[in-house]
């Protein structure tokens, strides 16, 4: 039965961990992380590693949900009905849907803190119900609401909350500890405060440090980011996304956010109530092709602007725009203007911008001055969403915003000009 | 009863508390053991009744009620039962099994409050990463229910200290023997000395609990933690509690 095998493709990210006689991270536990990550030995790699029937293939999903059900004692309908669903390894998968979609239920199944009515979990190709309750969760990383950290304890103890309870010895706990907080850029001053005295944004973060300090390979985050003000909000998940970069863990998140979703997610599975799953894929493609209206609705009327916002300019097609040299005469530059249908010049000298002119001062000077170039102000970078890119051109004057490279010797190195043309064709292509 | 005060008597005579140092102190001694044996054994039987009902839930209810009525048994009556009962006689254990009995439904109610109050996210990961059940009750439950298992220790402790004064009807009473000669010779030096000393007793107690919880809590002078803290709750419990003494007071008719 554990040798079921999750019938899945996708790119053969073979790893260490292929061979069946080699218990360790998880193979997508990317290579610096699991160089300068103690590798958690408990539970679940060594268990999978140990069945002797586990000889599994190396693409295989970290977690597959299979028919997985949950009716409550008394409910009329199940808070889960039969759920499908495969989370690759070192993926971050959203369960995003209404209340009542049995989203959280869902995650709480996979550490066992819901009891499933029915149906699998499957954690590395070994049904979870045949590992040791308590040797499952520590294998898995658990961030929940508001952080949930232990008021009594400091804020170092917290994060070794999970070693401890794997009995390492004190001096890799401790080392373990200042990693993770140089990790979440914990200020070292804040380890040995309780977190009573610590911002919301600030716990949240030792919520992550604690849930990663066995080093993982899942994550369930259930809601992390719900109990903190917006701006506090982006800047967590802008770190999650980086610290995503060097960790690459298995990661299932449940949010009712759903552009938290798109903004986090490798994949989004929409539920609906009752459990019931309605699409699964990547932003990109649930944004470009909700597969009924359910899924429309939810991902909102502004579908369009949010696949802007996964986006970035370089993926744009640039104009190279109304471009003139320092020096050259008001015909030239009236001819760029006319061909270019702007009412200004950029002055560039090869690559560097160094500004623009107006048309009535080229016509007040009769030339292109160099001295006369005004800085751009509706300027955006190869990796501006095209969401902002949107914005910066609604807003300027011009309705282009020009696309340059900010070079370490201080130069702006100009790209080329964004217009609002150019956004919609990247819409709708 | 026949006047406390005798007309030529005064207040307190110096001289007698200067002859009876070694009464005074051997009183101490007494009233200390029975209030210490009587909250530890209390909180000893109300912890484990706290986690049975923790863990079973509908066994709070009746648990409370049995602590309630034994709360409700008016002392003099429970000593003329156990007075008779050969294990138990004039004495220690008579004394005990009282002043325990009066413990108990102050310190589980305290107790339950506690842990009821530990933030339910808390209580989420501590599960969530993996703590066996005991382990969790022990290393997180029980650490946050602290302020409120400590209110309710001072509150049976003065209690206690108050009631040992009674017990000395059965034989032991601390200083309640002393109160109990002055009432009996209408003089008042060893009833002031008594109860003088008693009070200071409770307000000793008092203050090292306050003591202890503030050297075991370094966590709750951190800052607010939001949303109840285990603080608010133990006053909640403990204004229960106390309402519960008065109602128990008017059915008993009289002091416990």
């Amino acid at each position: 039965m554990t040798d079921r095998t999750a019938p899945l493709g996708g790119a053969a990210t073979s790893g260490p961990s292929a061979a069946p006689s080699a218990p360790g991270p998880a193979p997508t536990d990317g290579a610096d992380a699991s160089a300068d990550f103690p590798v958690n030995q408990a539970a679940v790699s060594d268990a999978a590693a140990s069945d002797a029937t586990a000889a599994r293939p190396a693409d295989e999903a970290a977690l597959r949900l299979e028919e997985l059900t949950k009716v409550y004692p008394g409910a009329a309908r199940p808070a889960v009905g039969g759920l499908d669903l495969t989370i690759p390894r070192g993926e971050l998968v959203a369960l995003v849907g209404p209340s009542g979609c049995g989203k959280t239920t869902t995650l709480k199944m996979i550490n066992r803190l819901v009891e499933p009515t029915s149906g699998t979990v499957w954690l590395d190709g070994t049904d979870i119900r045949t590992l040791p309750i308590h040797e499952l969760r520590r294998g898995i990383g658990y961030v929940i609401q508001q952080a949930g950290l232990f008021p009594h304890r400091k804020v170092r103890d917290n994060i070794a909350t999970v070693p401890q309870l794997l009995g390492w010895p004190k001096a890799r706990i401790r080392d373990r500890v200042d990693e993770l907080g140089a990790l979440l850029d914990l200020d070292p001053v804040l380890l040995d405060r309780y977190p009573a005295a610590l911002s919301g944004g600030q716990q949240q973060r030792v919520g992550v440090a604690r849930a990663l300090a066995a080093d993982p390979p899942v994550l369930l985050m259930d809601e992390p980011y719900s109990a903190v003000d917006p701006i506090v909000r982006a800047r967590l998940q802008d770190e999650l996304l980086a610290l995503q970069q060097r960790v690459h863990k298995t990661i299932v998140l449940v949010t009712h956010d759903i552009d938290e979703a798109i903004k986090l997610a490798d994949r989004i599975a929409i539920l609906n109530v009752g459990g019931v799953l309605e699409q699964v894929g990547p932003p990109e493609e649930l944004l470009r092709a909700p597969a009924d209206d359910f899924v429309a609705d939810f991902l909102g009327d502004d579908r369009g602007i949010k696949r802007l916002s996964l986006m970035r300019v370089e993926q744009a097609t640039l104009a190279r725009g109304p471009v003139v040299a320092p020096g050259a005469d008001a015909d030239e530059a009236r001819a760029v203007m006319a061909r270019e249908q702007s009412d200004f010049v950029a002055v560039v000298v090869g690559d560097d911008l160094r500004g623009w002119i107006g048309a009535e001062e080229i016509d007040r000077s009769g030339r292109v001055a160099e001295a006369d170039a005004r800085p751009f102000v509706a300027v955006v970078h190869p990796d501006t969403t095209l969401k902002a890119a949107l914005d910066v051109i609604v807003t300027s004057r011009s309705r282009v915003a020009v696309v340059v490279q900010d070079e370490p010797d201080g130069t702006r190195r100009f790209l080329g000009v964004l217009s609002l043309d150019d956004l919609a064709e990247g819409i709708t292509r | 009863m026949t006047p406390l005060l005798a007309a030529d008597e005064p207040f307190v005579r110096w001289d007698w508390v200067g002859d009876h140092t070694d009464d005074i102190v051997d009183a101490f001694w007494e009233h200390l053991s029975l209030t210490v044996v009587a909250v530890g054994v209390g909180f000893v039987i109300s912890m484990l009744l706290a986690l049975v009902a923790m863990r079973w839930r509908w066994t709070y209810e009746p648990l409370a009620g049995v602590c309630s009525v034994l709360y409700a048994i008016p002392s003099l009556a429970l000593f003329g039962v156990l007075v008779s009962i050969p294990f138990f006689g004039l004495g220690f254990r008579t004394a005990e099994v009282a002043l325990v009995s009066y413990t108990l439904l102050i310190l589980l109610r305290n107790i339950v409050a506690g842990l009821d109050g530990v933030p339910a996210a808390a209580r989420e990961a501590a599960d969530g990463m993996g703590y066996e059940s005991w382990r969790r009750v022990l290393r997180v439950d029980l650490p946050l229910a602290t302020p409120a298992i400590v209110a309710g220790l001072r509150i049976a402790t003065v209690t206690t200290v108050g009631l040992v004064t009674v017990t000395s009807l059965v034989g032991v009473g601390g200083f309640g023997g002393l109160i109990n000669d002055g009432l009996g010779r209408s003089f008042s030096t060893p009833i002031v000395v008594g109860t003088v000393l008693s009070v200071a007793l409770a307000i000793a107690f008092d203050l090292l609990f306050v003591a202890v919880e503030w050297l075991i809590t370094p966590w709750a002078r951190a800052g607010a933690t939001g949303g109840p803290s285990p603080d608010d709750l133990a006053t909640a419990a403990t204004r229960a509690t106390r309402d519960e003494k008065w109602v128990g007071l008017a059915r008993s008719g009289g002091l416990p």
